[in-house]
């Protein structure tokens, strides 16, 4: 129940995020569904994983696939998907926690909610980078052949 | 095409990239290529979250530098989507100035949501992420009010033009305050799951994750800037937190 519910509200929490970022028409829904599909992937692996930022670090993975190919398919830059699908998964509470407890002079668990917060976006960078590289090199190869194998009519 | 002018609409298009929400390397790359498709030499282009250095070398041998200050950014996808496909067309086609100074016009006339579309999807993240974080159904109502309410003292407060770190303070204290009054009054019982929910609204935690992202793609400079960007920012919505609770928190049920 307490994961339909987390699904649901991480979907419209991205949608209404994509309402803030001037997202329109069908990229909207397409951008509500990558925050449902990124926290799905972090609670799908909740059961095999007890490490947090690992698991940001798969579900970073797999939103960024969905934005990439929906950016191919919408003929837009990869950020328009990727940025609200993030919105579940970015460590907003715990940099607040973090900030909250140094206010209040509770150094210890500012200390671990900051390592946390740090950790969880070094794996949400990490998992971007490796699937937009990966992309990159993807892309590379198939022009490299492309060009190689079937001369194109123009080239320059 | 004259290159000052040629240089002055490449930085344009740069800036309203980088204020819409655009990655370093896209900016970069962006400014580049359009420079190169109207046979300049070279062009190197460096950019940080708030500044944007150009200087190409056109065709003549002739040297130019400009650069922008970039102050503010507002998230607009929409409008970084129009940008990319024009730096795209220009790279395509190489159209006359004109040509392409009407469509950035066209492009910064470009609308958004409505204020009170705007003022519904506040609503809706605080009272999303209120459930989220395992608040009731009552603190979700009483998070999506709170929300529309935040949208407009944030509204409010830009128009006033006071510093970030205030104006976050200043935010974040009425959030709390107003989740403190609410579940005082019955209304929603727990003030943290409220607060946390519009928190979710004013806190970086995107900032924090494109920080790291822009230093491990190597704009270390820019990464760094938005890191610390993103910590003055928590640690002034956390100040505007612990204000409230000191003097209204016993209220709280």
């Amino acid at each position: 129940m307490t994961y339909a519910v987390q699904m649901v509200t991480a979907f419209l929490g991205s949608m209404g995020f994509s309402v803030l970022f001037n997202i329109r028409r069908t990229k909207l829904l397409i951008a509500g569904f990558g925050g449902a599909l990124s926290w799905g992937v972090y609670l799908l692996f909740g059961g095999a994983l007890d490490d947090g930022p690992l698991r940001c670090f798969l579900a970073a993975v797999g939103v960024t696939v969905y934005a990439e190919i929906f950016a191919r398919i919408k003929k837009t830059p990869t950020t328009s998907f990727l940025v609200p699908g993030m919105i579940p998964l970015i460590p907003g509470g715990t940099l607040y926690n973090t900030m909250q407890f140094a206010i209040a002079g509770d150094w210890a668990q500012s200390g671990s909610a900051a390592a946390y917060t740090i950790r969880v976006a070094l794996a949400l960078a990490a998992g971007i980078i490796v699937v937009s590289s990966v992309m990159r090199m993807v892309v590379a190869v198939i022009r490299f052949v492309r060009i190689r194998c079937f001369k194109p009519p123009k080239r320059q | 095409m004259e290159t000052e002018k040629l240089l002055g609409m490449a930085l344009d298009i740069g800036e309203e990239m980088l204020i819409s929400g655009a990655e370093i390397g896209r900016v970069e790359d962006s400014v580049r290529r359009i420079l190169m498709t109207y046979d300049a030499q070279r062009a190197d282009v460096f950019t940080i979250t708030s500044s944007i250095v150009v200087t190409v070398t056109d065709a003549d041998g002739k040297t130019l530098t400009q650069t922008r200050r970039i102050r503010k950014y507002a998230t607009n996808l929409d409008k970084l989507h129009a940008l990319n496909a024009l730096s795209r067309k220009i790279c395509a086609e190489k159209p006359e100035a004109e040509a392409i100074q009407n469509e950035l016009s066209q492009i910064n006339k470009g609308k958004n949501y409505p204020v009170f579309v705007q003022c519904a999807a506040f609503a809706l993240i605080a009272g999303s992420f209120t459930l989220f974080f395992g608040g009731s159904a009552l603190d979700a109502a009483a998070a999506a009010l709170i929300g529309a309410i935040l949208k407009f003292a944030v509204l409010l407060i830009d128009r006033t033009g006071v510093n970030m770190v205030f104006a976050n303070v200043v935010n974040s204290f009425l959030v709390s305050t107003l989740a403190f009054l609410c579940t005082a009054a019955g209304f929603g019982t727990h003030a943290d799951s409220i607060i946390i929910g519009n928190i979710m609204l004013l806190i970086p935690g995107i900032g924090m994750t494109n920080a790291i992202r822009d230093i491990i793609s190597g704009d270390i400079m820019a990464g760094i800037l938005r890191f610390c960007e993103s910590i003055v920012i928590a640690v002034a919505i956390a100040a505007g937190y612990s204000i409230a609770a000191l003097l209204f928190g016993r209220w709280a049920a």
